[in-house]
């Protein structure tokens, strides 16, 4: 199925509309205040090893599951719904 | 060749593409692999911002360095002023006792202290003038008191508030005196001269004439100006005491040995001090024997009198 995957994947690529996904998910975890949550994450990771010089692989392992928490799910919904009939409608073109 | 075979590929994706697509559930399983991937985009994608910021200092500059609350704390403690600074090098010249707060305060700083803390501002000046002139006003009359030369100086040693009463008294009198002055003239026409107007002394008057003076005058002789004084018989210059005493030396021993005795005295020149007590006094000296108690009575009206009149 991973084979399949890629193939949407990359179609969505290729027609760049990946692009146009991407910004709207961003639009959206901005808009409700996602970003400045991870934000207030990194800070806090920041803040815990002080002293030693944090590097960006650490601040990704801390940061990234506790921030695919936050994402709210009207957010995470409106973009599964709209990637799949993007799909959907592809295909009768 | 390159393009041919990417354009090859390209209708071979969208072929496969459309087959997948047949079934619905490839797609939901498509659309969720591309959400993950493109959620994990974001994500490193604000992460690699953040960390960037902070690496290069742009975070810090864009969200301002955190303030260090405390250097900004005041400090609360009884040795320690605002600042935290050690007070105790300070209380050495802090030798004033406020009294509204009890705080010791500088001499220097004593008096803008004061202003503050008893919240006066304008008005301290304004009340700080008046006092001003309401002792500056004391001290001139006083000194016109001094220069009157009716003033019997012996009681101008009295407290500042009884000379103004006792000015404001005497220019009530002012009038009556002069009544007197002239009743006195024309009762006693022998000495009618200016010079010895008022200032008469008893030795040179008969016994009538004395008895017509003092029925009309006080008549107490004046420490100073050895003149008599002139005001009413109930001129507050002078106590009862006085009065009656000097009734008493003057017309009732008309003893010709006591006159002479006085006329004596006076011609032999009375003493520079010679007052009106001590008038009475060097007359009554000799005639102690004869009459111990108006002495006595004297005597203790000098001591007490400086006192009784406040």
């Amino acid at each position: 199925m991973t084979v399949n995957n890629t193939i949407a994947h990359q179609r969505l690529i290729l027609s760049g509309d990946r692009e146009r996904f991407k910004d709207l998910l961003m639009r959206r975890l901005i808009e409700c205040g996602w970003r400045d949550q991870v934000r207030m994450l990194c800070r806090e990771v920041v803040k815990e090893n002080e002293g030693s010089n944090i590097n960006f692989d650490t601040l990704v392992t801390r940061v990234t599951p506790r921030a695919r928490a936050l994402v709210p799910d009207t957010v995470k919904k409106e973009l599964l719904q709209k990637i799949k009939s993007h799909l959907l409608t592809q295909k009768d073109q | 060749m390159n393009t041919i075979v990417s354009e090859l590929s390209m209708n071979d994706l969208n072929n496969k593409f459309f087959e997948i697509m047949q079934n619905e559930s490839n797609a939901e399983d498509a659309a969720n692999f591309i959400y993950e991937s493109l959620y994990e985009d974001v994500t490193l994608g604000f992460i690699f911002e953040f960390h960037h910021g902070l690496k290069t200092g742009l975070t810090d500059l864009i969200e301002g360095e955190k303030e260090d609350d405390e250097n900004f704390k005041i400090v609360n403690s009884p040795e320690c002023d605002v600042f935290g600074l050690s007070v105790l090098k300070k209380t050495q010249d802090c030798n004033c006792a406020c009294p509204n707060c009890e705080r010791p305060v500088s001499a220097t700083r004593f008096a803008p202290h004061l202003e503050k803390c008893m919240g006066m501002g304008r008005n301290s000046s304004r009340i700080a003038s008046r006092r001003i002139a309401s002792n500056s006003r004391e001290p001139t009359s006083y000194a016109g008191l001094l220069s009157d030369d009716e003033d019997d100086a012996d009681w101008a040693g009295g407290s500042l508030h009884n000379e103004r009463r006792k000015r404001r008294i005497k220019n009530n009198n002012n009038r009556k005196t002069k009544l007197h002055n002239g009743n006195s003239r024309n009762n006693n026409g022998n000495h009618n001269s200016d010079s010895n107007d008022g200032g008469a002394t008893y030795e040179t008057m008969t016994a009538n004439e004395k008895k017509n003076l003092l029925l009309q005058i006080c008549g107490v002789v004046s420490e100073h100006t050895k003149k008599l004084c002139t005001r009413s018989t109930r001129c507050p210059q002078h106590t009862e005491e006085q009065r009656r005493a000097l009734r008493n030396s003057v017309l009732e021993p008309s003893t010709p040995e006591s006159q002479t005795m006085g006329l004596a005295a006076d011609e032999v020149g009375s003493p520079p001090d010679s007052s009106p007590s001590s008038s009475c006094s060097s007359s009554s000296r000799k005639r102690d024997r004869h009459r111990a108690p108006p002495k006595m009575k004297n005597k203790r009206d000098r001591n007490m009198s400086p006192n009784g009149r406040d």
